[in-house]
């Protein structure tokens, strides 16, 4: 889980920094309302500025937000790094690629599992028990190609930390890749209309094993169903 | 320069701005963002341009205000002309002509305000 | 009478107009404070009713599953109040500050433009009465969201005309915000007294032509996103192309995220001459404080695409550069105010409370802002209650803080009466408890995956308890909004005390006229002080403390010869 783990570390850092910030900040604060207050401060200071203090001020505010860009630009790049169909560049004993095609609508989620295997879609109606689920292997990359048949929604799993948005007449992709096995709630988050709130999705990760067996049963029962 | 320092001010403003778009540009956005980006700084190259216009006729502006001695009556039918001619969108286009008459009005106030030439106070 | 449309005068021996009395006289002034009274006092009222609008919604959100209100209502609700609150309360009151103020700091007799600012008022006015009345409309109000993002507010998703008739009041509010910035920045650039260098104008002149400079700037973008979204609303096959889909969003946001710091400015200039007043000194860092400004500003026109980290269809390396940039600028106001009152000797008046609360709340969503700027982290933050716990400690915690302080302020200087301490503080800490207790467990709602815009959620989501306090906290804010209103209806019933010309020791202009000013805001009465610097008042002051000290000393030096 990358995306997790990426967030995981980024949010951690910006947390801690933000939390120190927050702290000098209050602390000066509650420092000038205690200490300065008119009944306790001799008079007020005669200074209207300290240039050279605040250039160096500067500087370090630049040197900070320098380091958040580049990290969080680095961070960005590597969670967006390997998994591509067909790299060339892919390790090869790297393993295969599972494709699903994810198609968002009001107000609900089709899932469609090409290649490999071809299984069949799965989808519902995201009504008490009718809500769809997206199976996947672990260990695996699943390339998610996710476009929508009608207005704007988004794919979120926060358990994942991770989210793309889905568009009609556009289709996004990204690649997951799920160490553990487990189930997970998805969501809607870009607001789609009267059922925005309930279209939800569980995200189901196997083992690659069970994963085939799943892909061979769905094959069977779309197979059936024609 | 420093006689115009409003227009130095959005000049300098719309540039740097300008500057950012160019880095916008290098990072390779779309050209609708572009564009988007672009269109406004015009803008803001047009709205420097009037304030020198401005600032070179009447470089002392501060010394002579024109103050407003009648009140703003024909404000309100143009308002009421422009709250119509957008209500035409959802209810229809039959509404501009009422609107256009209120326009009317609100150029007949503004003309009949301006009949008596301006003239300096004593 | 004379039927003259203008006059030219010498500021000197300037003829005063004829105020003309009764309703009509307000309803068509050319003055500049009438005009802003007029926005301002609208501008409170509609956020009483967006207030309202939030507490149904907190009602609704209190428990899982409730039935308060249904999803076609609840989504009209958080429509309403967002747009309401951005576009017809936050918007129009900072450019309403400004019509009022900006002519008195910078010592000008009138504002530039009186008509168009007079017109401006009028089409916000319209607009406002427009965009609500889509409530009385049978499928009722708009219910897509301020953003409002086709193809989902096409008319194939949204078809009822309270969606038309946002978009046209919309437009028309925007349109009157639009001629109203330009008035007020005119007037900065063009009509400062003879003496009022730009150097010298006060800090919150300064935030003001910074926040008409975005103004002009970015609020066309709106107008044509609108235009946009209406073309598509009469023809469908317009949102059939992703190119307008995603150009709606880049247009949209291109206002959207200048509109935040507009939304902003102006109260943190506010703050920032409350801080000087009450802290009985002069803003510490003022040069640093204006470059600031203005480079927050440019930078504020380059984030936008930090709304589409998640569209997959943005450079997000950009847009978080510059997003992340800002912390450069916003740390330099932050430097000057904490300067400000690290050397100040601080007065706790109600102005004062709201602008120290201000310092520490805004910077929670100033910080959480560079994490939502942040990709990796905004893919997640998205769209979730985090992000809806951000925007409101900007805007609320932070600007309406703000907008506080700066009502306490300035309410003397307009009214001529002072309003009451007692419920002033009141006021002040129902706001504190009520606005942490209401917004500060929205991001543990968001990390822990509850998405923005649900009507409800289920049990087993396991958001009951936290979004119990949020709702607890809504009860509160009303609790202290209910105390403010009945402080301004005492005022208004003449039970205040008269507040005389100058009752806080300010620094800037406004104060060295009478409250109420008069209509050429100076008099022979009331004429302008030196203008020495961005505080002349203070100057003033030091000056006379300095020749009385050396009036002692000489006349003790005389003595001690004798």
């Amino acid at each position: 889980m990358r995306q997790a783990d990426v967030f995981g570390e980024v949010f951690a850092v910006e947390l801690i920094m933000a939390g120190a910030v927050f702290l000098a900040v209050l602390a000066a604060v509650l420092y000038a309302v205690l200490r300065r207050r008119a009944g306790a401060a001799a008079g007020p200071s005669e200074r209207a500025e300290r240039p050279r203090l605040e250039a160096a001020y500067v500087a370090v505010l630049a040197a900070v937000a320098v380091f958040l860009v580049v990290y969080t630009a680095l961070a960005n790049h590597r969670e967006h790094r390997t998994g591509h169909v067909g790299a060339p560049a892919g390790p090869p004993a790297a393993p295969e690629v599972v494709e699903v095609d994810v198609t968002a609508f009001q107000w609900c989620w089709t899932f469609r599992h090409p290649r490999p295997g071809g299984a069949g879609a799965t989808s519902g109606t995201c009504r008490a028990e009718e809500v769809p689920t997206l199976v996947v292997p672990t260990g695996r990359p699943v390339r998610v190609e996710l476009t929508s048949r009608d207005v704007i929604h988004s794919l979120w799993v926060p358990e994942l930390r991770y989210k793309m948005d889905a568009f009609p007449h556009h289709t996004n992709s990204f690649t997951l890749t799920l160490d553990e096995e487990g189930r997970w709630l998805g969501r809607c988050a870009e607001f789609c209309g009267y059922r925005h709130y309930a279209m939800h999705f569980w995200l189901r990760a196997v083992s690659p094993g069970e994963y085939e067996r799943w892909v061979a049963g769905h094959q069977a029962a779309a197979g059936g169903a024609a | 320069m420093t006689r115009h320092p409003g227009f130095l001010l959005v000049a300098g403003w719309a540039l740097l701005n300008g500057l950012l778009l160019a880095v916008l540009a290098i990072y390779g956005e779309s050209a609708t963002a572009l564009a988007c980006y672009g269109i406004a700084v015009g803008l803001l190259a047009l709205a420097a341009l009037a304030v020198l216009a401005s600032s070179v006729r009447g470089p002392r502006e501060h010394t002579r205000y024109r103050l407003p001695v009648r009140p703003g009556s024909a404000v309100l039918p143009l308002a009421a002309a422009a709250g119509l001619a957008v209500l035409a969108y959802p209810y229809g286009w039959w509404l501009l002509p009422i609107a256009a008459a209120l326009l009317g009005l609100s150029l007949a106030l503004a003309a009949h305000d301006r009949a008596a030439r301006p003239r300096r106070s004593r | 009478m004379s039927l003259t449309g203008t006059a030219d005068v010498e500021p000197a021996r300037h003829r005063p107009a004829p105020a003309p009395g009764g309703w009509l006289g307000w309803l068509t002034t050319t003055d500049h404070k009438r005009i802003g009274l007029l926005t301002l006092g609208t501008s409170l009222l509609v956020m009483l009713g967006m207030g309202v609008l939030a507490l149904l919604m907190r009602g609704q959100l209190a428990q899982p599953e409730e039935h308060l209100v249904g999803p076609q209502v609840y989504n009209q609700l958080f429509t309403m109040h967002g747009s309401g609150m951005i576009y017809l309360v936050m918007t129009p009151f900072a450019l309403g500050l400004g019509v009022y103020l900006v002519p008195l700091q910078v010592g000008a007799p009138v504002i530039a433009m009186p008509r168009a600012t007079l017109l401006g008022y009028w089409l916000y006015v319209l607009g406002a009465a427009i965009m609500l009345s889509g409530f009385a409309t049978p499928q009722g109000a708009h219910s897509d969201g301020w953003f409002s993002y086709p193809p989902m507010a096409a008319r194939t998703y949204t078809p009822g005309v309270g969606s038309d008739l946002w978009i046209a009041g919309v437009f028309l509010a925007t349109t009157g915000v639009i001629l109203m910035a330009w008035a007020v920045l005119w007037t900065a650039l063009r009509k400062r007294a003879e003496g009022m260098t730009m150097l010298r104008m006060p800090v919150f002149s300064w935030s003001m032509a910074a926040t008409c400079l975005m103004v002009i700037g970015a609020f066309p973008a709106l107008l044509a996103a609108l235009a946009l979204l209406a073309a598509g609303r009469v023809e469908p096959a317009v949102f059939d192309s992703n190119l307008w889909v995603i150009g709606y969003q880049h247009l949209f946001w291109f206002y959207g995220h200048p509109v935040v710091y507009v939304m902003f400015f102006p109260y943190l200039g506010a703050v920032a001459e409350v801080l000087a007043v009450f802290s009985g000194r002069r803003f510490f860092g003022y040069r640093g404080t204006v470059f600031a400004l203005l480079v927050f500003a440019a930078l504020s026109m380059s984030v936008w695409g930090h709304h589409m980290f998640t569209t997959g269809q943005a450079t997000n390396d950009y847009y978080s550069l510059t997003s992340i940039l800002l912390l450069v600028p916003a740390g330099v106001e932050y430097f000057a105010m904490l300067g400000t009152i690290l050397g100040g000797r601080l007065v706790f008046r109600t102005p004062m409370l709201f602008a120290l609360a201000f310092v520490p709340q805004f910077l929670i969503g100033g910080l959480t802002g560079i994490m939502v700027g942040t990709p990796v982290l905004d893919y997640h933050a998205q769209d979730s209650y985090f992000v809806v716990a951000h925007l409101h400690y900007v805007l609320f915690a932070g600007s309406a803080f703000g907008l506080f302080a700066g009502f306490y302020l300035w309410f003397p200087k307009a009214t001529g009466v002072l309003l009451d301490e007692r419920l002033g503080r009141w006021h002040f800490w129902l706001l504190v408890v009520g606005t942490n207790l209401t917004f500060f467990p929205m991001f543990f709602l968001g990390y822990a995956g509850m998405p923005r815009r649900v009507v409800t959620y289920l049990d087993g989501d396991g958001f009951g308890l936290l979004n119990l306090l949020s709702s607890c906290g809504a009860a509160v804010l009303a609790a202290g909004m209910t105390v403010f209103v009945v402080n301004l209806a005492r005022a208004a019933l003449r039970r205040a005390p008269r507040a005389g010309d100058d009752p806080w020791r300010g620094h800037t202009l406004e104060w060295a006229t009478s409250s109420p000013p008069p209509r050429l805001n100076f008099d022979a009465a009331h004429p302008l002080p030196p203008l020495t610097s961005e505080a002349p008042l203070l100057d003033l002051r030091r000056r006379a403390a300095d020749e009385a000290r050396g009036a002692r000393e000489g006349r003790g030096a005389r003595e001690g010869r004798a």
